[in-house]
């Protein structure tokens, strides 16, 4: 048996590669002849060029490419005639020919805990890799034409829906059978940060899915290597099979690429990554991710910016990407990131060659253009040795166009698909388009013809007199061409004849047309039409002026107030100021700061510092940097995973958001620091990100490193109503349970893993090890004191619950949040060993804040507990100093401590105050100038200065609005000439960015 | 001299913890009959003047004397009280317009909520009928000075009628200032709230509001209407000089076009609410003598590209340009943060305004704009006795320290149930 196989195997390659299993209904009709496309510009490859060749092409395949090929004599042979011919396009980020999903099942507003995905799957319903496109594709010939008319010959589709998406297939754009098309299924795995279809309610934001994506890795690596594992899973196991297939991110941001990559690492996976076209505005950090990418070029249209009042709902960075985003893949390709484009997001994709051609004068080459529609998204997916270049063997799938791919007024008149040929515009149309003169006996007529060669539209014009006044009358003539047969129609109503006149006649060559006529009598004519030789081209020499290529200002970030290049550390001698130290000097009147290397460098009285730019300080105040223990800007979809009563595995560290505005308001209220908690909507929420305001950078380098962790807890009205009717807790009493249960789930998980690392060595690779939990793990660290809890809290009886839960499970509440009853255990508060970090005078907003004073701050202060007041709020966070005045209002707090309740004692809460919350020597040059004392009302912030950088200046603030005007109005000037340009506008939108705060559910 | 009480600075503590013992619940108190003067305080007219050292003196409810200590004779047998606070800060009753004080009472308790009445067109729902005198938020107001609002109604395109209210007493009849003193009218937005796209709906609702209008004015000019209309009765006042129009609206195009709509129907006085770009039709606002009552100066600026501070600068610029203006407090938490205006009026001063001008935002231009000014809103002979003093600077959070404050002429309990929990469980620990 095993040599008839061979046998047919050795005797079907020698046959012929095309054969089919299917049916053929009547005659079979092989035809297995060459075909040589002779005199031809071929582009073997994006950088190889043959002037005059042939390319031979047989069964499929391509047999030949060069200048000279032999060709044989059962050939077929085209002319081309100094056409160009190119391998054809391909796209992998497509869905085509998979049928779209089903989202009439919307999302419900109870709570879905469970997968509506029954079978032996993942648990969660937006994880299914075991979807695959190959399964599902059907030939769809109308969406292929759309895509063969932009000459693409094939495309790597896949089931856009969902977070883990499955595999995708290879398929070529012709319109055959399914098992001809298709090249190859499981091509790749696909990942995007999208629920899509699932009704289910995990995961409820972006951290959520980050948390998600991640537990399935280490479950798919816990069952790889516990082939003993009691469970079986379709969708963990389909991952392990196709681990080593390329992997496909749809990030969608630039963020968001930073955020998939940095999980990859974790994994030791390199993902490709599909970004949005924003990826310019962050070139640098997305080259370091060694990532490659698949870029769109869905260009923003221009808004409609006629109307002055309504332009100015318009946000400045949407005009300033509108601006840039041609500009993209210039960027990225002079960076030497690899990429490739997609047609992905055009939502009509007959722009596709327009907006690639704008991205071409905006700096990208179009060898490189090149490159990225054909080498390098066949190597992406490894299948360049089949597609993308037109070197011997590989499959017949090529494009025949008129001018070079890139060119104005380019005509893609053939797309050849695995041999087999789409005629798009048939280049035997004679293209009679240009000026004649008409002779019809002695009468002559200037003939223009203009119009699309399948659409022609020709005009006379005649010269006669009207009231006694030269006058011209443009007359239309009808232009009928079928193969060389020409016929036209008109009438001149002059002179010569008032009736219409009917011409028939023959093309020869392209320029002289003859034949006979008809007049309106019934008498015969002869006629002939030369072509002038003054032509239509008067327009190329204006095309080929190349302006010399100026990329507008990127800004960091690229919006409002971002920098043009961000601040560097300053050598800074500030003379004469109030100093509030927060240190045992207290406040020191007439008092110099040195400030070097990013630390404050020295304290004391006339001072001074070689290199040193003097600031006059006299009359001014300098402070510690305000920081915010509890605060919610600068997150990126959603501050909330309300959907489990535990997440301790989401994280806002994988969600900060860089790009937002409240972070320099903040800097202009002098806060430098501050803690991005999760929401208040589940008893144990996710760990939080601990940020100085370092705007500009990216949201890695805001982060302060090297920290403890920390991790919201909340209870009370939030937590109870949050998450639908049906989730537990709905009292505080199902709350304490909660604790209970993750808490000693924790001591179990550890007690697993300290049983499995006694086992020898050797015992140990025989025995199934624990499966890694990262809720649990993140439990843990709080028992190991590795992570420290920042609890949002009200009454009194719920506060005294949650200590009793800590000191019984041995661990500490590091914090409580809001804690606004806080003045009423605080003895309890200050046994336990907690800190109190709440509102200044907030109250009456929920039922369990009725009893809220704005004493408390003092009251708590008064009973040793290090207290602070936090913001909860982005307008509340830029004017804290404010709010610490209230301590000292409300409960006669000392302004000197009171102060510190924005500087000073969160840093202690958040364990920063070794390097933070006090001007002494060493510590972080974080420190705030302002005009007056900064409790009072009247004291505006003149300077903020995180790490010796001035981040915030009162002065260069003003120039900044000047130059954000200026700019926004040049660019809007450049809209308006877009639109008389022809360009498409949207509608203003003055859509504002979503401020958080704890009880927001959603993204 | 008959029951003259010269009262020096120790013992005026004495006699407001006297009295402060007595009430244990905030108290209304009886009306004024005993002439009261104020000796050597620095008095804050309300009206931009200061007067160093003041003498002020009022009886029946009224202010009878408002002068310079060291520049008049005073003859001290006249009044039954004499109350010496040296180098503390006398200033008018603040203001609140545009309040959902005592309309609400807890956020996220809907069952407290008596702002929004269900229905789009309401002029007829007068708001005075659900004021709550009990409101716990009001006596935690009236320690910081704040002691009147302006009662209004929330919700839909006509939200109801308002009232003033001052915040001494025990029903809402006693409360009411001045009763049905104006229709609220939610200029419809130009673009949806939450998606920012342009509100598709915006030509049809403002056609509505355009009938709606017409068939009010017609019906106004007719007394014996064969058919009573109650939403149309509402309007009259409107139309016939009694009532205020106070149209709330932001965005540039939608104040000017909510100052086209007023002058088409004949409105007698519009007042615009919130009033967010405001600061760049200042010329068509005094052309048209259209007064603001201003959002919230803690605010966040509503585009990106604006000056951060924005808010904070706006009272400077509106007052440069003339604009007849105030400050309110709608918005978030907006009922217990009433007790933050006077700060408003601090950060107004503090980005560029002059101390005196940004109190007469929370004062004086307030009893302005709601038509109450004849007899309240400064410090000036004739008008009601309704102030307070603070030991320092009311609109700075250090300064502000409400030691003792009067709502025409009676003096009123300016304790509240936080500083009574604040007593109480500073002794919790003192007992330890």
């Amino acid at each position: 048996m095993k040599n008839l196989f061979l046998f047919i195997f050795i005797l079907g390659s020698l046959i012929s590669s095309a054969q089919e299993t299917f049916n053929v209904n009547g005659a079979h009709n092989k035809i297995h002849n060459y075909y040589a496309f002779t005199n031809a510009v071929i582009h073997i490859d994006y950088q190889t060029k043959i002037e005059n060749g042939t390319l031979l092409i047989k069964d499929g395949k391509i047999v030949a490419a060069g200048e000279k090929v032999e060709i044989p004599a059962n050939a077929v042979i085209y002319n081309l005639n100094k056409k160009h011919i190119y391998p054809s396009l391909i796209d992998i980020y497509s869905d085509y020919g998979i049928p779209s999903i089903d989202k009439s099942k919307k999302r419900s507003y109870s709570r879905q805990a469970e997968t509506n995905n029954k079978g032996a799957f993942n648990w969660n319903q937006a994880i299914k890799p075991e979807v695959e496109a190959g399964q599902l594709f059907k030939v769809d010939n109308k969406k292929a034409e759309e895509l063969r008319k932009l000459g693409f010959g094939t495309v790597l589709t896949h089931q856009q829906d969902g977070i883990m998406r499955g595999t995708s297939a290879l398929v070529t754009l012709a319109n055959d059978h399914a098992q001809t098309v298709m090249l190859k299924d499981n091509v790749a795995n696909h990942l995007a940060f999208n629920k899509g279809s699932s009704t289910q309610s995990y995961p409820g934001s972006l951290m959520g899915m980050i948390a998600l994506i991640r537990q399935t890795y280490y479950d798919v690596d816990w069952l790889f290597n516990n082939k003993k594992a009691d469970e079986f899973n379709i969708s963990l196991n389909t991952v392990i099979d196709n681990w080593e297939l390329p992997h496909i991110f749809e990030a969608n941001d630039k963020l968001s690429i930073l955020r998939a990559d940095k999980m990859g690492d974790e994994f030791e996976l390199q993902y490709i990554f599909k970004g949005k076209g924003d990826e310019y505005q962050r070139i640098k950090e997305l080259k370091a991710t060694e990532g490659k990418l698949i870029i769109p070029v869905n260009f923003p249209k221009a808004y409609e910016v006629s109307d002055p009042y309504s332009a100015m709902n318009i946000h400045y960075s949407a005009v300033k990407n509108w601006e840039l985003a041609p500009y993209n893949l210039g960027i990225v390709s002079k960076n030497e990131i690899e990429f490739s484009i997609t047609t992905a997001d055009l939502k009509d994709k007959k722009v596709f060659f327009k907006n690639l051609r704008k991205a071409i004068k905006s700096g990208l080459s179009e060898e490189n253009a090149l490159k990225a529609l054909t080498y390098s998204p066949a190597n992406f997916i490894n299948e360049y040795d089949q597609i993308g270049s037109l070197a011997e063997g590989k499959l017949a799938n090529f494009i025949i166009t008129s001018k070079t791919l890139f060119a104005e007024k380019n005509i893609i008149h053939e797309n050849w698909i695995k041999g087999k040929q789409y005629i798009i515009s048939d280049y035997n149309i004679l293209d009679i388009r240009g000026n004649y003169s008409l002779n019809l006996g002695e009468k002559v007529y200037d003939l223009k013809v203009k119009g699309e060669p399948k659409k022609l539209k020709g005009s006379i014009e005649i010269v006669g007199t009207k009231d006694n006044k030269p006058d011209t009358n443009k007359i239309s003539v009808s232009v009928n061409v079928s193969g060389n047969l020409i016929s036209l129609s008109f009438n001149p109503k002059d002179d010569f004849e008032k009736g219409t006149i009917r011409l028939s006649g023959t093309i020869t060559k392209n320029t002289i047309w003859d034949g006979n006529g008809q007049l309106s009598n019934g008498d015969w004519i002869k006629w002939t039409a030369i072509k002038g030789t003054a032509d239509l081209d008067k327009k190329k020499q204006k095309e080929t002026k190349k302006d010399s290529l100026v990329i507008p200002r990127i800004q960091y970030p690229n919006m409002a107030y971002g920098f043009d290049s961000l601040p560097k550390a300053q050598t800074m001698l500030i003379k004469g100021a109030t100093v509030w130290t927060n240190e045992a000097e207290g406040i020191l009147k007439n008092t110099d700061v040195v400030i070097h290397d990013g630390k404050i460098a020295a304290v004391g009285q006339n001072l001074s510092f070689e290199g040193a730019t003097i600031i006059d300080g006299k009359g001014k105040h300098l402070s510690s940097g305000i920081i915010d223990e509890h605060s919610h800007i600068a997150i990126s979809r959603g501050v909330n995973e309300c959907t489990q009563s535990v997440t301790a595995e989401v994280s806002i560290a994988d969600v900060v958001n860089s790009d937002d505005v409240n972070i320099y308001r903040q800097l202009a209220g002098g806060v430098t620091a501050s803690q991005l908690l999760h929401g208040s909507c589940n008893p144990v929420g996710g760990q939080s990100a601990i940020i100085k305001l370092r705007w500009g950078s990216t949201p890695e380098e805001m982060k302060i490193k090297e920290i403890d962790g920390f991790i919201k807890f909340a209870l009370g009205e939030n937590v109870k109503r949050a998450g639908g009717k049906a989730r537990f807790p709905q009292t505080r009493m199902g709350v304490e349970q909660v604790y209970y249960d993750a808490f000693i789930r924790a001591k179990e998980y550890q007690e697993k893993w300290d049983k499995f690392s006694e086992i020898p060595e050797k015992e140990r690779l025989n025995t199934p090890a624990p499966r890694i939990d990262l809720e649990l793990e993140s439990l843990l660290e709080i028992l190991n004191k590795e992570r420290f809890i920042s609890c949002h809290s009200y009454q009194q009886g719920e506060i005294n619950m949650l200590m009793h839960v800590a000191d019984s499970m041995g661990f500490t509440i590091n914090t409580f949040t809001h804690i606004l009853e806080g003045y009423k255990v605080a003895d309890k508060m200050k046994k336990h060993g907690a800190g109190g970090s709440t509102f200044s005078d907030w109250w009456a907003y929920k039922f369990e804040v009725n009893d809220a004073i704005p004493y408390n701050g003092a009251i708590m202060h008064k009973q040793g507990i290090v207290t602070a007041f936090n913001s909860d709020d982005a307008e509340m966070g830029r004017r804290l100093n404010q709010e610490a005045a209230k301590a000292v209002k409300y409960g006669g707090v000392s302004e000197e401590e009171a102060l510190k309740f924005v500087t000073l004692n969160p840093a202690k809460l958040l364990h920063l105050d070794h390097r933070m919350g006090s001007i002494k020597v060493g510590k972080d040059a974080d420190v705030v100038l302002w005009s007056d004392n900064p409790l009072s009302i009247y004291a505006k912030v003149e300077k903020t200065i995180i790490d010796g950088k001035v981040y915030f200046d009162a002065e260069t603030d003003l120039e900044n609005q000047k130059k954000n005007r200026k700019e926004k109005a040049r660019i809007i000037q450049k809209m308006i000439a877009a639109k008389k340009g022809g360009a498409k506008t949207q509608a203003p939108n003055s859509k504002k960015p979503k401020l958080y705060h704890c009880d927001t559910v959603g993204e | 001299m008959k029951n003259l009480h010269i009262i020096l600075g120790v013992t005026f503590y004495f006699l407001l913890s006297t009295f402060y013992s007595v009430a244990q619940i905030e108290t209304p108190g009886k009306k004024q009959t005993k002439k009261i003067m104020l000796l050597n305080g620095i008095a804050h007219l309300g009206n931009g003047k200061v007067i160093e050292n003041s003498a002020i003196a009022f009886e029946d409810g009224k202010i009878t004397l408002v002068a310079n200590a060291a520049a008049i004779k005073i003859d001290f047998n006249q009044f039954d009280t004499v109350i010496n606070i040296s180098k503390k800060h006398v200033y008018p009753g603040f203001i609140s317009p545009n309040s959902t004080l005592g309309l609400t009472e807890i956020g996220a308790v809907q069952m407290t909520h008596d702002y929004a009445e269900y229905g789009v067109f309401k002029p007829h729902v007068r708001s005075i009928i659900a004021y709550n005198t009990e409101s716990k938020i009001t006596t935690t107001v009236r320690s910081n000075g704040v002691l009147m609002a302006q009662a209004t109604p929330r919700n839909g395109i006509i939200s109801g009628t308002s009232s003033i209210v001052q915040f001494d007493a025990w029903n809402w009849e006693d409360a009411v200032y001045k009763k049905d003193e104006g229709v609220h009218l939610n200029w419809v937005g130009m673009y949806n709230r939450w998606k920012g796209e342009k509100n598709k709906n915006y030509d049809k609702s403002i056609a509505k509001l355009n009938t709606f209008f017409a068939d009010a004015l017609a019906y106004s000019k007719d007394n014996n209407y064969p058919e009573q209309n109650m939403r149309f009765e509402a309007m009259r006042g409107v139309f016939n000089g009694e009532k205020t129009l106070y149209i709330h609206a932001n965005f540039v195009k939608e104040i000017t076009e909510a100052i086209n709509f007023s002058k088409k129907h004949k409105v007698t006085k519009m007042v615009i609410v919130g009033g967010y770009d405001a600061w760049m039709i200042t010329d068509m606002l005094k052309e048209n003598k259209i007064a603001v009552i201003l959002k919230r100066v803690h605010s966040l600026p509503s585009r990106q590209e604006e000056d951060v501070y924005l808010p904070y600068k706006m009272p400077k610029i509106l007052h440069d340009a003339g604009v007849l203006f105030c400050l309110e407090n709608s918005g978030d938490m907006e009922a217990m943060g009433t007790r933050n205006l006077p700060f408003y009026a601090g950060t107004a001063a503090a980005y560029g305004m002059n101390k005196e001008d940004a109190l007469s935002l929370i004062t004086l231009n307030t009893a302005k704009i709601l038509g109450i000014d004849k007899t309240c809103g400064s410090l000036e002979i004739g008008k009601d006795a309704t102030l307070f003093i603070s030991t320092g600077d009311a609109l700075d959070m250090m300064g502000n320290d409400v030691k003792a404050a009067f709502i025409q002429g009676r003096m009123i309990d300016v304790d509240n149930h936080q500083k009574k929990l604040y007593r109480k469980y500073s002794q919790k620990y003192e007992q330890k």
